[in-house]
């Protein structure tokens, strides 16, 4: 009950501030123009593979338009979720609402939840803003559901992951600003890590936030991937928590 | 309705408060009095929940607020020095939110009901963020009182108000009281103090230095200021000798100013009426104890609590 309480206020608080309207039109924006063009891309592909009697076969919908794009969505998603965690704690602390919340009969663990889920929330709406994409394609084309949800999920793991990250972030400063530059430094770092490597099983690869979308994007739903972002996402809000708990003592 | 017994807290080497101890009794109103950095906002943060101690107990209602917060935090409202106000919000649907959050029984009607208390109906549908002051100063007064708490716990209530202003919440204060809710506030508004509450406690470098009615406390002191038609020096030794007298001095023409720990007018004027009493009046007033007090930068309490 609480959690909900806090989640809706925090889900709320982006539609009624100027920053959470950008980010959704940004969001859009970006994912709009990146699907046009790709859809352009595959089109033109299309018709010159039209001319290669094997190239027919091997031309689909799943891995030449929708794993580029839910892959650039991710990319997308690094520069926009540390524009929504950035003001979870530390706008709370500067304008010093924090101290309603921890003087509310409610626990640190219900603060950080409420807040985690309402921020998802938003993240939600924003993935929700996209599916006219997927299903604008439906009179053209069948794409794979199994590839959508797949999408969907890494999307909505990614998230998750990157908001996590983000709201310790903004636990551990007062300047939203800092805590939005942490937040994406830290997330970039963890896709970049795995540019080094070839193989997608050694410790660079694994670690990275995006090695483990590839198969979710494709439609195969791994336990392992799964647990990945999950794991990662309660390190964080583990971590979140006993950094807003240590408040309470300072 | 709150006991609190050797309550100390330290930041590091730093003691903020040191071994507090005092109770509030039910439908009481207590100013916590002291000068800026003296622990009244420390003592407020322990007691609402929002800060752990280093050492001793606090009990509101019964419950010890260290060791079950939850509870505590819903007999407790507190409005802290700046009012948590989430601007971006309407102060209605703000007011439905912390009525939630702070387990009001029916978050719509307590609001509405609280908003008609502390006079906000008028700009129940308005941006945080564009009311004045005053207003937001109410807006953080009806959050601590939407889920009806039986303790109210209030950060210098009345800071940056106008005396308009100021006699408004005073007035409310006074009314909630009545309604048998137990109110500790404080201030550095001395008048504040002496027109409200019926308890003081004077809190100087983390320490109790007094705490009393307001009548006692202002009998505590006392400044009399004595004219006589034919002075003598006499009079200046005889005077010292009163009992209670800290200190006489002289103009060098009519006038004594006698400070003394209690109201010795009637002494003063038996020795002077044989030296032509002219005028005998006492300034007293908490302003005195005040300063009195919390002037010694040895810390050492002069009253034992």
């Amino acid at each position: 009950m609480n959690v909900l309480t806090i989640a809706s206020r925090e889900l709320r608080s982006n539609f009624t501030t100027a920053v959470g309207w950008l980010v959704l039109c940004g969001w859009l924006f970006l994912t709009g123009l990146f699907w046009v063009l790709m859809v352009q891309n595959y089109v033109l592909q299309g018709q010159q593979v039209a001319f290669d009697p094997y190239g027919g076969a091997q031309m689909n919908l799943t891995d030449w338009l929708f794993v580029p794009f839910f892959g650039n969505c991710a990319i997308v998603l690094i520069m926009v979720v540390p524009l929504l965690s950035m003001r979870v704690f530390a706008e709370e602390v500067k304008q010093r609402t924090l101290e309603l919340l921890m003087t509310s009969p409610v626990t640190t663990a219900e603060i950080v939840l409420g807040k985690f889920l309402g921020q998802l929330a938003f993240v939600g709406v924003m993935l929700a803003g996209t599916l006219q994409f997927p299903l604008g394609l439906l009179q053209w084309a069948t794409p794979d559901p199994g590839a959508l949800v797949g999408g969907y999920l890494a999307l909505g793991l990614v998230s998750a992951s990157l908001l996590s990250l983000g709201m310790l972030m903004s636990s551990l400063t007062s300047n939203q600003i800092v805590a939005a530059l942490l937040t994406f430094a830290g997330s970039l770092a963890l896709v970049v890590v795995s540019w080094g490597s070839s193989d997608p099983n050694d410790w660079f690869a694994q670690v990275s936030l995006v090695t483990h979308m590839n198969d979710l994007l494709r439609g195969a739903v791994r336990l392992s991937d799964v647990t990945w972002y999950v794991a990662f996402t309660a390190f964080f809000l583990f971590a979140t928590l006993q950094r807003m708990e240590s408040f309470r003592w300072r | 309705m709150i006991r609190v017994e050797q309550l100390t807290k330290t930041y590091g080497t730093t003691i903020a408060i040191d071994r507090l101890e005092f109770t509030v009794e039910k439908g009481e109103i207590v100013g916590f009095l002291g000068p800026n950095g003296a622990g009244k906002s420390t003592t407020m943060r322990i007691l609402t929940g929002s800060l752990g101690a280093t050492d001793g107990r606090a009990m509101i209602g019964g419950i010890d607020v260290l060791e079950d917060p939850r509870s505590v935090k819903r007999i407790v409202g507190y409005l802290p020095e700046v009012p948590p106000l989430y601007t971006e919000m309407t102060v209605r649907s703000f007011l439905r939110f912390c009525g939630r959050l702070k387990g009001a029984k029916d978050p719509v009607e307590d609001t509405e009901r609280v908003m008609k208390r502390v006079g906000l109906e008028s700009v129940a549908h308005r941006l945080i963020d564009h009311l004045s002051k005053g207003y937001r100063q109410r807006v953080g007064l009806a959050q601590a009182l939407v889920h009806s708490p039986q303790v109210l716990i209030l950060d210098e209530p009345t800071s940056g108000l106008d005396p308009a202003q100021r006699v408004e919440i005073r007035d409310l204060i006074r009314e909630l009281a009545q309604g048998e809710v137990t109110v500790v506030l404080s201030t550095h508004v001395l008048s504040e103090v002496e027109a409200i509450c019926d308890r003081a406690i004077i809190i100087h470098r983390g320490r109790i230095v007094a705490q009393d009615t307001m009548e006692s406390l202002a009998r505590s002191t006392s400044r009399i200021r004595l004219v006589v038609a034919r002075p003598d020096p006499g009079l200046q030794q005889e005077l010292e000798g009163l009992g209670e007298v800290h200190r006489v001095s002289f103009d060098g023409t009519r006038t004594f100013q006698i400070d003394a720990g209690a109201d010795i007018r009637e002494a003063v004027a038996n020795v002077a009426v044989s030296r032509g009493l002219l005028e005998l009046g006492s300034q007293r007033g908490l302003e005195d104890v005040f300063l009195r007090l919390t002037r010694q930068d040895t810390g050492t309490p002069l009253e034992q609590p």
